[in-house]
């Protein structure tokens, strides 16, 4: 049958056609060629008038069925050349990776601030809420109610900048103590931070500094809790292998009173450069609440007891960030401040 | 307080070296701040004779020395010119080690072998007063010693003692002695106390009451005056072991009246005077306020004007000494003195804390009255005094010693539990071990009736409470026995942040996000802030809380603002070439309430935030760009409009309002402001009152429900006069849009020739859309003829 032969010499020669296509236009004038209006197949359905009536349904479906055949062939070898374009552009499109975003850079808080956040947020988990108080005080708040009356010897711990008679820049945050106490009735757990005024001026002192004090009143109350608090706190604070020692000291305001020197975090107790050899740092003062206080604050001391603490925020920044001198958190420089992103 | 190991040995046994002795001290709360050790600091330096000096070979200002050190000759090369054949030297051999931490090797000085150096008095850390010829320059010259050649020259020196500086805390004025030391190493050690030798046989012929009277005039500051006169006295140098203690804790010796007088204070903690008894007009002693304005001349040759709240020792005619504090010019010790009456007496805490600072006189007795003074100290000192007067056989002690004291307190025995102090610790500890510590302590302690009763001794004021008791068991049985618990028997609480303290936090995390950083300075800064900042004469930022004892002018005053700080940190980092920077700070501002200096209430402190940027990619639209997202970050709608504030460019400057209240201002920086700085690049600053955002912020969020209906969008342009602002045509375009219009924007300004001088294009664009159905063109364009007239209308504007 003359027709078959003819459909498959078209078929084949359409195959090969479209396998030697080599872009998206050709293979569209291809498919016009073979099945457009005046394409090759459509010529032969034409030429069907020629064919008996008893055989053109089966040349017919031999057309049509070609016609598929064909349609596939050039629809697969389309969907082929349209991926290969498609990836070529993508490839054209190729952009250099490494050059940085367009997003603003990040600023950065201060060393202090993030020693201080990380500080709060140790002591809120364990239920501590976070109190303030005016930088500007009284006699009464900063010295009287913390146990420390006028022309004590106790004073000379800590020299004072004074804005008036009886009103002065607070030397430590241990006021807002003496206000949360009364404000407040026990349970108190509180950290107060805030910045603290003394004369001094050096490598290891600034006039300004800050300080994070600590407070916890409630029944039964005992020395072993500030050991343990202070223990959570510096195992969060530096590493969990910190340890806490605690030293006799004197403070007006806590009876018994400690000075509390944690494990060095830098060579965990071997001794280097900065725990001057003795693998400890001195790091807060604390001590059990004096009943006096308690009594000045009008808390029963029978009934309730506590304990209280402070540190140094740019002394903990500095040991943490190995800075050595206190004047560098306060020179604002920022090649230094751009570190703390 | 300086102590030598010697003299405490004078009253506890010490059989452990000085560094565990000072872990121990530091163990029971005495800082051992240093130890001062000089056969530490001097080895293997020995006394040599030099026996031939020849000049070196090689070197016109070296010679070389033979020296004898007793075992061997050794060869020494030498710079110094005041040697002779024969003299005497401190040799430091090949491995010495010299106070200065400088060792001592063996080598070639211009390749002649040297084996060691020849000291001089300043390398040895001697001065003129701790050995004669130790000041000249050059080698120290020893031809008067007798030792053998090679003796160490610590021994020849008689450095056989060893210094401690401890660190006494403000609790334990009892402690500021020798003897108060030695009790707590006596508890330490579980060693017994031994007595201070106190007695002595008055065998003058005279009596004290006799030579002089005394009388208390106002013993609310005089609490206890003793007096003892010593008759027939030789003035002389007080013996050598005196003089050694005396230096070694840094005081001079005098003679030996004076030296007594300094011995015992250092030993018993009592401050006391000798008067000549030719000083004392009429033979009365009087212990009485000054006078207001009384004049005295003290000892060290100054005019003091006193008042009345100052204590003074005079005589029936006038002031011999600023009681606790300085004696008179006309009082002191004379070199033909025979007559002395010893003063011993306990002057009040606060009183001499006073006067020594309001005179700004300052001694060692004041320092130590200051500190406070227990009863028990004044016929401790005083018979020690006299007791070494006998033994150094200087005098002839007065019979009868005067004593006028205000009646003394009794010790209150403090009453608590034994329980009572295991609550306070929260550790057991056995009871017998608790009454040994006390015991050990000098502190009588019982238990009766289940009470633990506790009478602390004399010189013991610090101890009052159950937790003074606590402390002293704890301090002893050894703070390492405090295992950490956490709170087991507290209740437990809910901790966190207020939402004014987490505002704080997102705001600083707004500015972090923006490229910000954080600053930190100091809150006192110079009054000259005002003129650099151009502030007026009636500016009320000029109102600054003064310091009253600043450390310099230029951190002297408060600030009112964080303008002038925030300009301080821009203009260093432009200084050090900085090309840009962005940065932020959250301070407080103080802001007087009354006009008073210094002042008589607290002033106000607002939290302020301060923003502040330099460099090419910043104008004024970066820094509000800032400040708008911290606004509305809190919900806080505000108006910008155009500020007055003198430190801001006038045309480039905004002051921040809710209403008819300023929240802060933005802007750039007037460059009179950036010159007085020394920079010439702009700086935008912006500061807010957080206190007030505070105030504003919308705390709550409301669900609006999202519209089925779509907007349109409308864009048109206008042209209006310069002087028109942005705000004032969407103000115009608002209003008139009414309900349906949802947002209005301006997306463009356009000014050119065409438009005319003094006229811009306004490119607004708008949003319209309802809640309950779709608009229609007629709809909008109505509105949009709506709002165009009214632009007309309120602004001229045209349609372009």
């Amino acid at each position: 049958m003359a027709v078959k032969e003819k459909i498959d010499e078209i078929i084949s020669s359409a195959a090969a056609g479209a396998a030697a296509c080599k872009s998206v236009d050709e293979i569209n004038s291809l498919k016009v060629r073979y099945l457009g209006k005046s394409g090759e197949l459509t010529a032969l359905l034409r030429g069907m008038k020629d064919y008996p009536a008893e055989e053109r349904p089966a040349v017919g479906k031999l057309v049509n069925e070609a016609r598929d055949e064909i349609n596939a062939l050039i629809e697969q070898k389309s969907a082929q050349l349209k991926a290969a374009h498609e990836e070529e552009k993508l490839q054209e499109e190729q952009i250099d990776v490494t050059l940085k975003g367009k997003a603003t850079p990040r600023g950065s808080l201060h060393p202090c601030t993030l020693v201080k956040e990380e500080i709060l947020s140790i002591f809120t988990s364990l239920g501590f809420s976070v109190a303030h108080g005016p930088e500007v005080e009284t006699d009464f708040y900063n010295f009287r109610q913390l146990n420390i009356p006028k022309d004590h010897p106790a004073r000379d711990m800590q020299d004072t900048f004074y804005l008036g008679n009886d009103i002065l820049l607070r030397t430590h945050t241990s006021p807002v103590q003496a206000h949360v106490m009364e404000e407040n009735k026990p349970p108190i757990r509180v950290v107060c931070p805030g910045k603290v005024y003394r004369p001094d001026d050096d490598a290891t002192h600034s006039p300004m500094f800050q300080q994070i004090e600590g407070l916890v009143i409630d029944e039964n109350i005992t020395l072993c809790d500030l050991k343990g608090i202070l223990e959570c706190f510096a195992k969060e604070l530096f590493d969990k292998n910190t340890k806490v020692r605690f030293r006799p000291s004197y403070f007006p305001f806590t009876e018994p009173s400690v000075e509390v020197d944690l494990s060095c975090s830098v060579c965990h107790g071997k001794g280097c450069r900065i725990c001057k050899g003795t693998g400890w740092i001195e790091v807060l003062g604390a001590g059990v609440v004096n009943p006096r206080v308690l009594e000045m604050n009008n808390i029963d001391p029978e009934k309730y007891s506590g304990f209280a603490f402070g540190m140094g925020i740019e002394r903990i920044a500095m040991i943490k960030y190995g800075i050595p001198d206190m004047r560098i958190l306060f020179e604002n420089d920022v090649r230094f401040l751009r570190a703390f992103k | 307080m300086k102590v030598t190991i010697n003299w405490l040995k004078d009253f506890v046994d010490i059989d452990i070296p000085a560094r565990e002795l000072a872990d121990k001290l530091v163990g029971v709360g005495f800082e051992v701040e240093e130890i001062i050790d000089p056969r530490e600091s001097i080895k293997n330096v020995v006394l040599g004779k030099i026996l031939s000096i020849e000049k070196h070979p090689d070197a016109d200002k070296l010679v070389v020395c033979q020296i004898d050190v007793g075992t061997e000759i050794l060869q020494i090369v030498t710079g110094a010119n005041n040697i002779a054949e024969g003299d005497l030297v401190p040799v430091a051999k090949d491995g010495s080690r010299l106070p200065d931490g400088k060792t001592i090797k063996k080598g070639k000085l211009r390749g002649v072998e040297s084996c060691g150096m020849l000291c001089s008095g300043e390398e040895l850390g001697l001065t003129e007063a701790d050995y004669e010829g130790a000041g000249v320059y050059g080698i120290l010259i020893m031809n008067r010693e007798k030792a053998a050649l090679g003796t160490d020259i610590n021994d020849v020196l008689g450095n056989d003692d060893v210094v401690l500086d401890i660190g006494v805390t403000a609790n334990r004025p009892d402690c500021n002695s020798v003897y108060g030391i030695a009790g707590e190493i006596a508890a330490v050690l579980k060693k017994p106390l031994r007595a201070p030798k106190l007695d002595y046989t008055a065998d003058s012929a005279s009596k004290t009451e006799d030579i002089v009277s005394v009388e208390v005039a106002a013993p609310e500051i005089c609490r206890r005056y003793m007096a003892a006169a010593v008759t027939d006295i030789k003035i002389a140098p007080s013996p050598e072991y005196i003089r050694k203690r005396l230096k070694a804790v840094g005081l001079r010796p005098i003679n030996n009246m004076v030296d007594i007088t300094n011995y015992v204070l250092i030993e018993m903690g009592q401050p006391m005077h000798a008067f000549d008894e030719r000083d004392i007009c009429g033979g009365k002693i009087v212990a009485r306020r000054a006078n207001n304005g009384e004049k005295i001349v003290t000892l060290d040759g100054k005019e003091y004007s006193l008042t009345d709240n100052m204590l003074v020792i005079a005589d029936a005619e006038k002031a011999n000494a600023v009681a606790g504090v300085m004696g008179g010019m006309n009082s002191g010790i004379r070199e033909d003195t025979s007559l002395v009456v010893f003063e011993s007496a306990c002057f009040a805490r606060d009183s001499v804390r006073r006067t020594s600072r309001s005179l700004g006189l300052r001694s060692d007795s004041s320092a130590r009255f200051e500190k406070g003074v227990d009863f028990s100290c004044q016929p401790l000192g005083l018979k020690r005094a006299l007791a070494l007067v006998q033994e150094f056989g200087c005098g002839k002690i007065a019979r009868g010693v005067i004593d006028v004291c205000v009646p003394i307190p009794e010790k209150k025995p403090i009453v608590t539990t034994c329980e009572k102090i295991d609550g306070i610790l929260g550790i057991k500890i056995a009871d017998e071990e608790k009454l040994s510590i006390l015991k050990s302590l000098r502190i009588s302690a019982e238990v009766k009736d289940g009470k633990l009763i506790c009478i602390p001794p004399e010189e013991r004021d610090d101890l009052e409470s159950a937790n003074d008791i606590a402390e002293e068991i704890i301090r002893y049985h050894g703070y390492d026995k405090i295992n950490g618990t956490l709170m087991d028997k507290g209740r437990q609480t809910v901790g966190g942040k207020t939402r004014v303290q987490r505002n704080e936090d997102k705001i600083k995390e707004i500015a972090v996000s923006c490229g910000m950083h954080e600053t930190l300075t100091y809150s006192f800064i110079s009054p000259s802030f005002a003129d650099i900042l151009r502030l007026s004469a009636d500016d009320l930022l000029r109102h600054t809380v003064e310091i009253v004892n600043p450390l310099g002018e230029d951190m002297s005053v408060m600030r009112t603002q964080l303008a002038y700080s925030m300009l301080g940190t821009l203009a260093s980092n432009i200084l050090k070439s900085q090309k840009a920077a962005r940065a932020f700070e959250v301070a407080s501002v103080y802001l007087p309430k009354d006009g008073k200096t210094p002042i008589e209430v607290q002033p106000e402190e607002q939290t302020h935030i301060v923003l502040g940027a330099y460099g090419k990619d910043e104008d004024f639209y970066t820094m509000k760009g800032i400040v708008e997202l911290i606004l509305k970050a809190f919900g806080v709608d505000v108006k910008y409009v155009r500020s007055s504030v003198p430190y801001l460019h006038p045309g480039r400057s905004a002051d921040i309002m809710k209403g008819n209240k300023s929240m802060g201002y933005l802007g750039e920086v007037h460059p009179a402001v950036a010159r007085a700085m020394n920079v010439s690049e702009r700086m935008y600053i912006a500061e807010l009152n957080i206190d007030l955002i505070n105030k504003y912020e919308k705390t709550a969020y409301k669900f609006e429900p999202i519209s089925k209906f779509p907007p349109v969008e409308r864009d048109i342009a206008v042209v209006v006069a310069e002087e028109v602002s942005g705000a004032d045509i969407l103000d115009a375009v608002k209003s008139a849009g009414g309900a349906i219009m949802r947002e209005a924007d301006i997306f463009d300004v356009y000014r050119s020739e065409s438009l005319g001088k003094g006229k811009k294009s306004v490119a607004v664009n708008m949003v319209f859309r309802a809640d309950d159905k779709t608009l229609t063109d007629e709809e909008i364009a109505e509105k949009t003829d709506k709002i165009l007239a009214k632009l007309k209308d309120k602004l001229g504007a045209e349609l372009r």
